[in-house]
């Protein structure tokens, strides 16, 4: 068979990517249609730029759903003689039957398909950056909201303890938390335990301070919580092989692979600093209001008053933030894949391929140029979106 | 450029309309507005909020924002269109020839420039004249404004200033190039009633001294029949009437301007006899404007298919009137001089037991010097001082006093937010001064609740309506089941005079007044008895203060609900209450009934603050005084009486006696007591401030 021209390879890649492009056609028609009744998304699409941003992350999105539809072979699978091929090379004679007839985007230092491998990082890049982010701003917001209610001592510990994070070398922490030694001491497993229980103190309160007047309510509400969200905590940091193993095998759920547990904690421990800050001002800000003050004279509870008075208002600033977190959390993934820190060195995410591909990038420079672009894009795409949301939502 | 000789009008406006550009439509801000100013003439724009007053005066300095133009007509600066002129020319003309002076103070000073310099900037920048010179006049303006110690104002920086010292800085600079036209939007509003005072009688001297021709915006009566030789009244982007003061007020020829003098508290209005009538309905929406007049949904004299016919309603001249004209088809057929339609006048409530009690109630902050390393120079802030008082079942007290009075410390240490630092507040022979808030049960926090000064802050903006007051209810138990605390939460929004289907809007769908009802609903959830109304009506238009103030009175008489009004305004509290306590810096300077506090003889404070407040109507002399300077800041109060600093009778106490010690209370009438060192004697010497005019 005859090599692809670069018309053709980008051709094949649009046809691949038919699912995705259905999904959004259907996504913005359905979202444009009804845009006047959706509020601030409705109102995204009034901005050029915030269009073109949240076309670029739900493409991802999409892809890293449909990512068994779209991938032209099994990521991990090696192919010989296909070895650092450029782009669109035909599959070599001892390919099997049944195959996609083209490495689409060449082949890497271990003959496996560029493209394949770019679309399915899609998947754990998507699913790791929000997740990570998410669990930063339960940390922040947990934190940060009393900080700034209360203010006094506990603002000043709280706001010198994240100074110190911040002020640390975020690489050095990384290295450390990845050294053999440490791990065996169980430093990241008991920092996974100490983070990840804010999501579960976060849910209680939430709940407990809305509800408490009606008990019954509250009781299952709190419940739900607490057995769902415990039996998760209690799986996620339940470990064989480190020092926090007591669960029986039974009850355990399931194990995190250490090394994106390793890379889940560090992402939320450098990133909570700063959503506690911002919490923190935007905290100092609203509670001169007066329906904050109206929730005191009608003695509500200090944490009733800070979920439900203060949060919902500072959601604008929050969501803004949210996104560009994302955008940040990414590139600091591909930062500790390239450093070779935290995913295992198979991982298809885009940091780890594009560290892969490094080393022979003058000579054969495809295997990292995929994922770099598909990661650059993703980031710009999420800068965008949150520029769109910043501007639409100042608007009237 | 020099500034050309012209002896014609100053600015002339005709026809005048500007526009906004939204996403979605085109919304007139102003339509057909006509207005003349002449050399020395000092113009008032009158107007609720979002009638087109400010737009008006943005569209004079042709600074506009990126969203508004002028779609028509022609604003005309010494003979000169601004719409032809160039940048430059503009640039020249702003600042060297028109000056503006906008109402929050802070906001136009650079804060990190000291008041000199950015004086010092006006003359260099539009008249090229060197650092000395400037300065020079700099000073000489500084003077001007009746600051003391000009040169060390001239060497601090703004934050170092009060609001009071702040706004005359701004008016120095606005003065500084000797501009032949000044734009004051609102530049008191900001200001204690006092200070505005003192500022109010600043502009107009100067006025007159520099012959500056004034626009003065302000959505008060009372201050443009101070400052102002002719008036226009707006109401939603139109000028409705315009004429001289004199005619305007005595002899109006506007069902609108009419309306708004009716819904503002003159003296003689009384809340069971006469009460004040609200203009029903809302403001409309610019781009919701009916067809035909404007006002004509909302008139008294509204005539089905002459008010509503499409067709835009010119300005009629007055005739026999000096340029009085009147955007109404029917000014000559109505009875301007028909006495008022008196509503049902109603019962007076009689004041029941004692339901609350104060007695020496104190509160001290410790501020500390420095929030870290500050642990030993602990200042004391004494925000109470000594209060005493009772208050009874459906009763108005009205607390009145200028910032940093204390009466909002007073209203938290009441509701719980701080305790007493010592006495005692006793509700239903109960103390409740060292209960915080959280340890006091259920009944005694519903049974004291608050409505707020600012409308646009007092609901939670992410929340429905009816979400909030279920929610009160909620915490103050009452209703066994959702079911039964939404029935109540519609009964509530009945009782404020809502339609039910507010229940599911959000505030922002709300206007200020209608959120100001939700939040009296609010406070009302728990079947409160007493009441703390901090400044309710302040921030709300006049024509919707009346129906606020209305909708609280017949809440009161019906509940028997205690009222605490807290108000610098002291018009609605003469109209409202039944007692009145005037404080100043912690201390309260007197307390009695309405009619004994509005009659002499007075403490010296509230003489100055009766002066202060200013009165739309031309009937009225008022005595002049004039307090000097700011009030005293409550870190560091003077010495003795905490009033001798701005007393104007401190000389007719023997032996400095007002800066030694605190006067005691004195007791003159029956529940009348005052804290002054002055004697019997001249105190029975005082004339009554206000004066009514016979007709």
């Amino acid at each position: 068979m005859d090599p692809l021209s670069w018309g053709e390879i980008l051709v094949q890649i649009f046809i691949r990517f038919t699912p995705v492009w259905i999904a959004l056609l259907t996504l913005f028609v359905v979202s444009i249609f009804y845009k006047r009744k959706l509020g601030l998304y409705g109102k995204l699409f009034d901005s050029p730029i915030g269009m073109v941003g949240f076309a670029l992350v739900m493409f991802w999105v999409f892809t890293a759903i449909f990512a068994d539809l779209i991938m032209t072979h099994d990521p991990l699978f090696q192919v010989s003689g296909m070895k650092n091929k450029v782009p669109g090379t035909p599959m070599s004679s001892t390919a099997e039957e049944g195959m996609f007839t083209h490495y689409l985007l060449g082949g890497d230092n271990l003959a496996r398909d560029v493209f394949s491998r770019m679309v399915l990082g899609s998947r754990v890049v998507l699913l790791i950056a929000p997740l990570a982010t998410l669990f930063a701003f339960m940390v922040g917001i947990t934190l940060g909201l009393p900080a700034g209610y209360y203010g006094g001592t506990l603002d000043t510990v709280l706001s010198f303890l994240a100074n110190l994070v911040l002020a640390f070398p975020v690489i050095l922490l990384f290295y450390l938390l990845v050294t053999p030694e440490i791990v065996l001491t169980g430093l990241p497993t008991f920092m996974a335990m100490f983070l990840f229980v804010f999501p579960l103190v976060f849910l209680v309160i939430l709940f407990n301070s809305r509800y408490f007047t009606q008990t019954t309510k509250r009781n299952v509400l709190v419940a739900t919580v607490l057995i769902v969200g415990g039996s998760l905590y209690l799986s996620t940091i339940s470990q064989p092989g480190t020092p926090v193993n007591f669960l029986p095998p039974g009850l355990d759920m399931f194990n995190i692979e250490s090394g994106i547990l390793i890379v889940f904690v560090s992402v939320v421990f450098v990133n909570s600093p700063t959503v506690f800050r911002i919490v923190r001002g935007l905290v100092l800000d609203i509670k001169t209001r007066d329906y904050v003050a109206a929730g005191q004279t009608r003695g509500e509870g200090p944490w009733y008053i800070m979920l439900w008075e203060i949060l919902p208002n500072a959601r604008g600033p929050l969501i803004v933030d949210f996104c560009l977190r994302i955008g940040y959390t990414t590139i600091l993934l591909g930062t500790l894949g390239f450093f070779g820190l935290g995913l295992s060195s198979e991982s298809p995410d885009w940091g780890s391929t594009i560290n892969a591909g490094r080393r022979l990038l003058s000579v054969f420079p495809h295997p990292a140029i995929a994922p770099a672009l598909a990661l650059m894009s993703l980031v710009l795409g999420l800068n965008l979106l949150a520029d769109g949301l910043r501007e639409e939502s100042l608007k009237d | 450029m020099s500034k050309l000789d012209y002896d014609g009008p100053i600015l002339e406006i005709d026809k005048l309309s500007i526009s906004f550009f939204t996403r979605l439509r085109e919304i007139p801000a102003v339509m057909d507005f006509s207005v003349t100013v002449r050399p020395g003439e000092a113009m008032g724009l009158v107007g609720e909020s979002g009638c087109g007053k400010s737009t008006v005066a943005l569209g004079v300095m042709q600074d506009l924002g990126v969203n508004g133009r002028i779609v028509g007509g022609t604003i005309k600066f010494k003979g000169r269109d601004l719409a032809e002129m160039s940048d430059e020319e503009l640039r020249d003309v702003r600042g060297n020839e028109i000056a503006m002076i906008y109402q929050e103070p802070m906001a136009s000073l650079n804060p990190a420039m000291r008041i000199g310099k950015q004086l010092m900037e006006v003359p260099m920048i539009h008249e090229g004249v060197g650092e000395k010179e400037a300065y020079d006049r700099a000073l000489e303006v500084v003077t001007d404004v009746k600051l003391p110690d000009p040169a060390r104002i001239l060497n601090s920086f703004p934050h170092q200033l009060s609001g009071g010292q702040q706004q005359r800085i701004v008016i120095a600079m606005a003065l500084m190039s000797k501009p032949s036209l000044l734009i004051l939007d609102e530049p008191t509003t900001a200001l204690d009633v006092t200070v505005e005072a003192a500022v109010v009688e600043l502009v107009k001297d100067l006025g007159e001294k520099y012959g500056t021709s004034m626009l003065f915006i302000s959505h008060n009566l009372g201050l443009v029949l101070e400052t102002c030789d002719r008036i226009s009244v707006m109401y939603s982007g139109e000028a409705v009437e315009t004429g001289s003061i004199g005619d305007v007020f005595d002899k109006m020829q506007h069902p609108y301007t009419q309306a708004l003098f009716r819904s503002i508290p003159l003296p003689g209005a009384d809340k069971n006899a006469r009460p004040l009538v609200a203009i029903p309905g809302n403001f409309p929406l610019p781009h919701e404007r009916p067809p035909g007049c404007n006002f004509g949904p909302r008139c008294d004299y509204f005539e089905d298919g002459l008010c509503n016919e499409n067709k835009a309603i010119p300005m009629y001249p007055v005739e026999g009137d000096d340029r009085h004209d009147t955007r109404c088809l029917k000014f000559q057929e109505i009875d301007w001089n028909a006495p008022m339609e008196v509503s049902d006048s109603k019962e007076k409530a009689e004041p029941g037991q004692v339901v609350l009690k104060m007695d020496n109630l104190k509160k001290y902050y410790e501020v500390a010097a420095s929030a870290l390393f500050g642990g030993k120079n602990k200042k004391v802030v004494k925000a109470n001082e000594t209060l005493s008082f009772e208050a009874r079942e459906s009763e108005t007290l009205a607390i009145v006093g200028e910032s940093g009075c204390g009466k909002s410390t007073f209203a938290k240490v009441l509701m719980g937010l701080e305790t007493a630092t010592d006495g005692q507040i006793l509700l239903d022979n109960n103390s409740i001064q060292d209960i915080p808030i959280e340890s006091r049960d259920t009944k005694t926090i519903s049974n004291v609740q608050m409505v707020f000064q600012n409308p646009f802050d007092t609901l939670n903006p992410s929340m429905t309506v009816g979400r909030q007051i279920i929610r009160a209810l909620e915490i103050f138990g009452v209703g066994d089941t959702e079911e039964a605390r939404k029935q109540r939460m519609l009964e509530l929004l009945d009782l404020v005079k809502l339609p039910r289907e507010f229940a599911g809007r959000m505030p922002r769908q709300l206007s200020g007044g209608q959120k100001q009802r939700v939040g009296i609903a609010r406070a009302f959830a728990g079947d409160a008895r007493i009441v703390v109304a901090d400044e309710p009506v302040s921030a709300l238009d006049v024509s919707v203060q009346a129906a606020v103030t209305d909708l609280l009175m017949e809440i009161q008489r019906e509940n028997k609900t205690t009222l605490l009004f807290i108000s610098h305004d002291l018009s609605i509290v003469r109209y409202l209450s039944d007692r009145v306590m005037v404080m100043y810096l912690g201390h309260v300077v007197e307390l009695g009934s309405t009619d004994q506090v509005f009659a002499p003889p007075y403490h010296p404070y509230t003489e100055a603050l009766l002066s202060a407040v200013p009165i739309a109507d031309t009937k009225v002399e008022k005595q002049h005084i004039v307090l000097e300077g700011d009030i005293p800041s409550a870190m560091n109060p003077p010495s003795g009486c905490p009033f001798q600093t701005r007393c104007r009778w401190k000389s007719e106490v023997p032996g400095g006696l007002c800066e030694k010690e605190v006067p005691p209370v004195r007791v003159l009438d029956a529940g009348h007591q005052v804290k002054c060192h002055l004697s019997d004697e001249i105190l029975d010497r005082m004339e009554p401030v206000i004066k009514v005019a016979a007709e």
